[in-house]
């Protein structure tokens, strides 16, 4: 019998299910998203998944007796946050601070923001606390940046504190922040013991979450933050997970469900730290995208992903992807490991309007996502979009949107571009759309070789695109950068699902430390301070390898990597080394971080920024325990011919492209196959996606079934 | 592009802008009207270099002001120094970068000593266009085939100025001699590298000089890659593409401010006066000259034309002050640029909407216009008086917005700011002189329609914020004991202030500090702003300390320590602890009499904003709300906003029966104090032609005021039926 991995990308509209088998080979099925009860959303599209597969609900009933891992990637967690549908939770924290949730910082306040709303003051808004002052509890203790307790912890008032939120406020979780407990938990661990005796004398339960051990890391606005959305939101989000367990189970799916952490790697849903996978809606890709590059020996990728409202995008270095530890989530800084990813309001469904004080266009940063979509569906939406533009362009066919699926209207999208774009901006219809699809390319080109590549070089990169929008804006965001290959999937809208089922199960763990090492230091003292930077390596190594040993994994089947977060010091901002050594007990292992710290610094700020006292500081270390699991297999096919078989053709549509119109073939992407090759100006079409191939582009697909385009003067 | 020499360019520019009324002479937008996708592309690029030179720029540098802070900025400029577009950070810069590129230009360094590619030139010379001395500003000439086509600039604010106090926020500064070390307009290095000498002068002359270059080589990365990525731009987009989009971007901008002002105000003239005050009298001083009270101007006379043009005058701004609190004309127009953004928010943040101003030189002799009079007038921190003097145009549009309905513009006005500084050996063993960044998170003001959001806003920098205690202990010899949000530190109002917070630090292992709680724009006697349409305004910044206290046994013992500032009723120093000495209401600002030892302790307030609109209207609901979440007090509910609480189910509602009758009390209690105004003005009156009660620093801010500009002090006479020869009369001295 064949086995089969289900993996899933739960997003803000719709849910992809994608199963693959041992083969590769793939079905997506897509239902809209359920936030309600998530298991509905996830069923339906399993069901038209398996429907592709030609097996019918009654043929499907023990469908999931075959599948060997399900896998969940989505916006459960958010959900929570979003609808503030969590547990009621108060907080004990070092008095003095008991306003940390409630007032938060001036910085939570323009997160994602655009810098002309950062400037106008009349945008800024705290967003609504997950925990209002009136269940903050202030308990008189505080350890110092070493770790000595300075101020011992009065007992008595954590105890009073926890009865008062338990017995009078009655919540339902309690977290723990206290102010340096990462360099010392004593008082944060005495308060959790303390915290349960309560409990038990008043005979009631609570969650419990302490921040030394949901985040270990400094900043403790962004430690509280996390301490809080993991006893908040946790415990609910994992109902929606066991929800879908259920239904799994109803179809005979033996194992447990797993779900996708925020830096990319899968876990059982019961991992105790679930905060984790709160960010993991964009993972998918950069993961699928991870696993491809290593199937065909690429090392370095920019993973470009279009959707409906945003534009995503990360980059893999060196196999290697970076991780933010304090990302944005909610209007919250957290402290949680997550995928550098980083997102503009630029996608399929962004808003084109002209200001009418300067007479400028505006691409978004708003959209209208696939709800209400673009004007031609017809659905309440007035204001043209980028999918408008590409349906007057003719890059978009009219009969199979969505596969087809989805009746459009063009003469809308004509009226309504006309009448607030094109005319305002006193240019013909077809060029103003032309302009506006360039200037969104422009914004992603910008984003992409720019703001995410500082300190890399293009040449050494391959450009991944990928996103139900992906393929058809790739080439104009590749612009005329001197990539060194570019592209695409023909399963490129469900490719974040696809990049669910590569996941490594993996876990991670990151500590704050402080190693300054200055020059003046002699040998053995440099080792001495550098001690607890290989101390805290062992010991996180220990605690991963307990966790995954308890989820029932050999310990000699897990692999290890150990990394720094290393500065010069006085400065803030550190740079993440994966260290090439596993300990910095000799000064040649120290010197073996040093200089891989010292090139990669120089290559990200210019040697003019590279100081040269000498003296390095590490505040933070990590430690990645993996797993290696069974992923799908990236097929290898026989080559066909360069010319596709006369089937694929569909027929020749105009296209306006540098001010004219020109004819384009239409190719069906579905029926091509590895081997074949086509020249631009050309429209390749699925049911998921577009890939539209200017004049000067030619496609090639090769024997994995991945479309690599070039210039063709290249 | 003209191959005429930049200065003559630069005239041709002002000429042009005079004659045609549109900056360049640009009457059509030729790129925007022709190719507006590029045109918004090349936008969106060269906006986007800047932002990578902040990213990089802030990384390489090592201060926590700029990289934790946000305390820096990087701008791509046109070859005759008008600012096209700036990076994120501390906008209050963009016009003084401006104003030093074209003061290089006027002084004819164009000539000698020449500019080329990898040229490094400075300034932090409040004489010759800077702000104060430690905000370095630094600008690079960017060539393209041996033509100079555009600049790059960057400033930063370092932790150390040099100046007579450590630290940068030199209040006490007496001169200019004091105010630390001079960067006068000087090429600093060629090649994109420092000259040796440069390092040398700030290794000799600063306390904290790695911390220095740090934000230096910060300052020089981040203009070497808006360089080298103008080069790329100019590559797709050709040279005259970019060029005369430039250009345009500046005149563009300064049409979308004018049509924000013709579409949301109403023309017309609106005056408003703010006074800050400073009181120095008895203090710890470094001259005699100093040892007075000093008392600040701060008036705003705008005029909206037909054409929406701006006129704005400062006249009435009082005399110089022997304090560090005096600017330049330059750095405060460039703060008006900054506080017009956040009124009008920018939609291309340039040059170009304050070029539609004409801006009123300042009295020679005042605080906004020293030099003519007084050439050695200090500047330390010369943001104090121009900040407050700011929030007058939060007030000022603020009515105007109100006037066409766009409720949701108006601002109230913002809170005030005071510093605390350190000196001293931090826990790690390093010697560090630091301004933390408590002050850049104050509460915003209320708007028309709610109230103002706490601790989010800092009318300085739009990147308010106070970043993490854990952070700044690394860095500051302070361990924080709070930082709660205050309980009725905002204005009251029908829509309250944002509220700010308190600091309250211990000092442990760390002996032999300096605390200096400093003016950046806070009061001393005086309450902050007014508030507006019946608002009360915010209470007064008051710092506490205690010296040689009894924290350590109240540890040991395991009593209540001190975690807030306290009320009125229940100041927090002297209700809570033991010291040698004590004071809960320090007059600021000020530096600590004696050096800090261990279990000392500060309790550093942070201002709210302004409030909107009568306090009796508020919401019951949300004075509530405020009482449950501990940022009101029962005594400011029932005697300012007039609502009654009942506590039902553990929590505070309001009655509102109660609630109505004690609000009609209020009403009545009102009407029984007022007195028509002509009674009270007659009243007034005879106590200001008597000078009646009336301290010297009040008598010599109006004997400069009315001297400096006689037009105003016509007016004042006018207004208050005095004598023709009337003046005020301080005191000999």
């Amino acid at each position: 019998m064949s086995r089969y991995l289900v993996a899933c990308d739960a997003g803000g509209t719709m849910t992809d299910v994608i199963i693959v088998d041992e083969e590769g080979r793939s079905v997506i099925g897509k239902a809209p998203t359920s936030p309600q009860d998530e298991s509905i959303g996830y069923m339906e599209s399993f069901w038209e998944a398996l429907e592709y597969m030609g097996i019918s609900q009654e043929e499907g009933h023990d469908f999931g007796a075959s599948v060997e891992t399900a896998i969940y990637t989505g916006t459960s967690m958010l959900n929570t946050v979003i609808n503030m549908s969590g547990y009621k939770t108060g907080i004990l924290t070092t008095r003095g601070f008991e306003d940390i949730i409630s007032q938060g910082r001036g910085k939570q306040t323009f997160i994602g923001d655009q810098w002309s709303e950062i400037t106008h003051m009349q945008y800024r808004r705290h967003r609504i606390p997950l925990v209002p002052s009136q269940l903050s509890r202030g308990v008189t203790e505080r350890i110092d940046m070493f770790g000595t307790p300075v101020i011992p912890m009065y007992e008595d008032e954590v105890r009073e504190g926890a009865r008062s939120l338990i017995v009078d406020e009655e919540v339902e979780a309690i977290a723990v922040i206290f102010l340096q407990s990462f360099v010392n938990p004593i008082h944060e661990n005495r308060a959790e013991e303390i915290c349960r005796e309560v409990m038990k004398e008043v005979g009631r339960e609570v969650v419990l979450e302490v921040s030394n051990k949901v985040a270990p890391t400094t900043r403790e606005i962004s430690r509280a933050n996390a301490t809080v959305v993991q006893a908040y939101a946790s415990d609910p989000a994992r109902k929606q997970l066991y929800r879908i367990e259920e239904e799994l189970e109803k179809v005979g799916y033996p194992h447990s469900l797993k779900t996708v952490l925020g830096y990319g790697g899968i876990t059982n849903i019961r991992y105790p730290r679930l905060f984790e996978a709160a960010m993991s809606g964009p993972v998918g890709g950069l993961m699928g995208a991870k696993y491809l590059a290593s199937v065909i020996g690429e090392e370095n990728i920019v993973c470009s992903d279009v959707g409906g409202t945003s534009f995503d995008a990360g980059t893999i270095t060196a196999g290697v992807l970076p991780i933010d530890r304090e990302p944005g989530f909610q209007d919250m800084y957290v402290n949680v490991p997550m995928l550098g990813i980083t997102s503009i309001g630029a996608g399929t469904g962004t808003y084109i309007r002209v200001d009418p004080a300067t007479n400028r266009i505006k691409l978004g940063p708003d959209s209208a996502g696939g709800t209400p979509g673009p004007t031609f569906m017809e659905a309440g939406n007035t204001t043209p979009t980028i999918n408008d533009v590409n349906l007057l362009l003719g890059i978009l066919s009219e009969t199979n949107y969505l596969g087809g699926k989805v009746k459009i209207n063009k003469d809308v999208s004509l009226r309504l571009f006309k009448e607030k774009v094109a005319d305002p901006l006193g240019l013909d219809v077809y060029e103003a759309a032309e302009t506006c699809l360039d200037l969104l390319n422009v914004m992603m080109t910008e984003h992409l070789a720019n703001a995410l590549m500082v300190g890399h070089d293009i040449r050494e990169y391959i450009l991944l695109g990928y996103g139900g929008g992906g393929p058809l804006h790739l080439l104009g965001y590749a612009s005329d950068l001197p990539w060194k290959g570019i592209c695409t999937v023909p399963h490129a809208g469900g490719f974040s699902a696809w990049g669910g089922a590569c996941m490594d199960y993996s876990h991670r763990r990151h500590k704050s430390v402080g190693a300054v090492i200055t020059p003046d230091l002699d040998d053995e003292t440099k080792l001495a301070y550098l001690a607890p930077v290989t101390q805290t390596w062992a010991a996180l190594e220990q605690e991963l390898i307990e966790e995954l040993k308890g989820e029932g994994f050999e310990e000699d089947a897990i692999s290890i990597s150990r990394v720094v977060y290393m500065k010069y010091y006085g400065q803030l901002d550190d740079v993440e080394v994966v260290s090439p050594v596993s300990d910095l007990a000799s000064m040649g292992n120290w010197e073996a971080l040093v200089k891989d710290f010292e090139d990669l610094f120089t290559k990200m700020f210019t040697l003019a920024g590279r100081p040269d006292v000498g003296a390095y500081h590490i505040n933070e270390v990590c430690v990645i325990a993996k797993v290696d699991t069974v992923k799908p297999v990236l097929r290898s096919y026989p080559l066909a011919d360069k010319a596709p078989a006369a089937e694929c053709k569909k027929g020749i549509r105009p296209v306006f492209i540098r001010g004219k119109w020109q004819d384009a073939d239409i190719w069906e992407m579905e029926k091509l196959v590895p081997g074949n090759e086509i020249e631009g100006l050309a429209v390749i079409e699925a049911s998921n996606t577009t890939l539209f191939v200017p004049p000067e582009w030619h496609v090639k697909i090769d024997e994995h079934d991945i479309y690599w385009i070039t210039r063709k003067d290249s | 592009m003209s191959n005429f020499p930049l200065r003559d360019r630069m005239h041709a520019n002002d000429d042009a802008f005079k004659t045609s009324g549109s900056l360049f002479g640009l009457t059509k937008l030729n790129r925007k009207e022709d190719d507006p996708g590029t045109y918004e592309a090349v936008w969106h690029i060269l906006s986007n270099l800047c932002n990578t030179a902040w990213a990089t720029g802030c990384k390489v540098s090592s201060s926590p002001i700029a990289a934790e802070g946000g305390d820096a900025l990087w701008a791509l400029h046109t070859a005759t120094g008008e600012a096209v577009c700036i990076s994120r950070g501390i906008s209050a810069h963009a016009g003084l970068l401006s104003d030093m590129i074209k003061h290089f230009i006027e002084l004819g360094y164009e000539d000698y000593p020449g500019f080329k590619q990898g040229d490094i030139f400075e300034n932090n010379d409040p004489h010759y266009g800077g702000i104060h001395s430690p905000d370095f500003d630094m600008c690079m000439p960017l060539f393209h085939e041996d033509k100079l086509i555009a600049w790059a600039s960057c400033v930063s604010h370092v932790s150390d100025s040099g100046s007579v106090t450590p630290g940068s926020i030199g209040f006490l500064n007496p001169d200019c001699y004091s105010d630390g070390i001079p960067i006068s307009m000087e090429r600093v290095g060629e090649h994109d590298a420092f000259y040796p000498w440069y390092e040398m002068r700030i290794r000799s002359r600063t306390r904290t000089p790695d911390f220095v270059m740090g934000d230096a080589r910060g300052r020089l990365a981040g203009c070497i890659t808006i360089r080298e990525r103008l080069q790329d731009v100019i590559e797709k987009y050709s040279l005259d593409f970019v060029l005369d989009s430039m250009n345009e971007y500046v005149e563009d901008s300064r049409r979308y401010a004018v049509a924000r002002v013709k579409n949301q105000c109403v023309p017309g003239r609106i005056r408003k006066s703010q006074f800050k005050d400073l009181a120095m009298k008895g203090k710890r001083v470094l001259l005699a000259k100093q040892d007075i009270d000093c008392m600040f101007n701060l008036p705003m006379d705008l005029t909206i034309n037909a054409d929406a043009s701006v006129d704005l005058s400062l006249a009435g701004a009082s005399g110089t002050v022997p304090f560090g609190e005096n600017i330049s004309p330059t750095a405060l127009k460039s703060g008006l640029m900054m506080g017009y953004s956040h009124i009008v928010g920018f939609d291309m943040f340039n040059s170009g909407p304050t070029s539609a101003w004409n801006v009123e030189m300042p009295p020679d002799g005042s605080w906004a216009n020293p030099y003519p009079v007084d050439f050695q007038a200090a500047s330390g921190v010369a943001w104090a008086p121009a900040v407050t003097w700011l929030s007058n145009l939060y007030e000022v549009f603020g009515r105007l917005f109100q006037m066409r309905g766009f409720v949701e513009e108006m601002a109230a006005g913002s809170g005030s700011i005071m510093t605390a500084e350190f000196a001293g050996i931090n826990q790690t063993g390093m010697y560090l002189t630091g301004l933390t960044l408590e002050q850049a998170s104050q509460g915003s003001p209320a708007r028309g329609y709610s109230d103002g959001q706490n601790s989010a806003w800092c009318i300085y920098t739009p990147e308010g914020d106070f970043g993490n205690a854990e952070v700044g202990e690394l860095y500051y010899p302070i361990l924080f004991l709070g930082r709660n949000v205050a309980p009725d530190s905002g204005g009251f109002g029908k829509f309250r202030g944002g509220l700010g917070h308190t600091a309250v630090w211990m000092v442990y292992n760390t002996p032999g500090l300096e605390y200096q709680c400093g003016d950046a724009g806070m009061r001393s006697k005086t309450v902050g702003n007014h508030g507006m349409y019946g608002a009360y305004p915010t209470v007064p910044d008051r710092p506490g300390y205690g010296h040689k206290t009894n924290l350590k046994e109240l540890i040991d013992e395991q009593k209540p320590l001190i975690h807030e500032r306290g009320g009125p009723d229940n100041p927090a120093v002297t209700s809570k602890i033991i010291a040698e000495l004590s004071e809960d209401s320090a007059v600021a600002p000020f530096v600590t009499p004696e050096s800090l030892v261990d279990y000392d302790v500060i309790v550093h307030p942070i201002s709210g904003a302004q409030a909107m609109g009568d306090p009796i209207e508020r919401d019951p609901e949300s004075v509530a709300n405020d009482l449950n979440e501990g940022w009101t007090t029962q005594r400011v509910a029932n005697d300012i906003h007039g609502v009654v609480t009942s506590k039902p189910n553990g929590h505070l509602v309001p009655d509102l029966d109660a609630t109505a009758k004690r609000r009609a009390a209020i009403r009545e209690d009102r009407k029984a104090r007022a007195v028509p105004f002509k009674q009270w003005w007659a009243e007034e009156r005879k106590k200001v032609e008597a000078q009646e009660n009336m301290d010297n620093a009040v008598r010599v801010m109006w004997e400069t005021s009315m001297r400096l500009s006689p037009e105003y002090g016509a007016n004042i006479r006018k207004f208050w039926n005095l004598p023709e020869d009337f003046t005020f009369t301080p005191d000999a001295s």
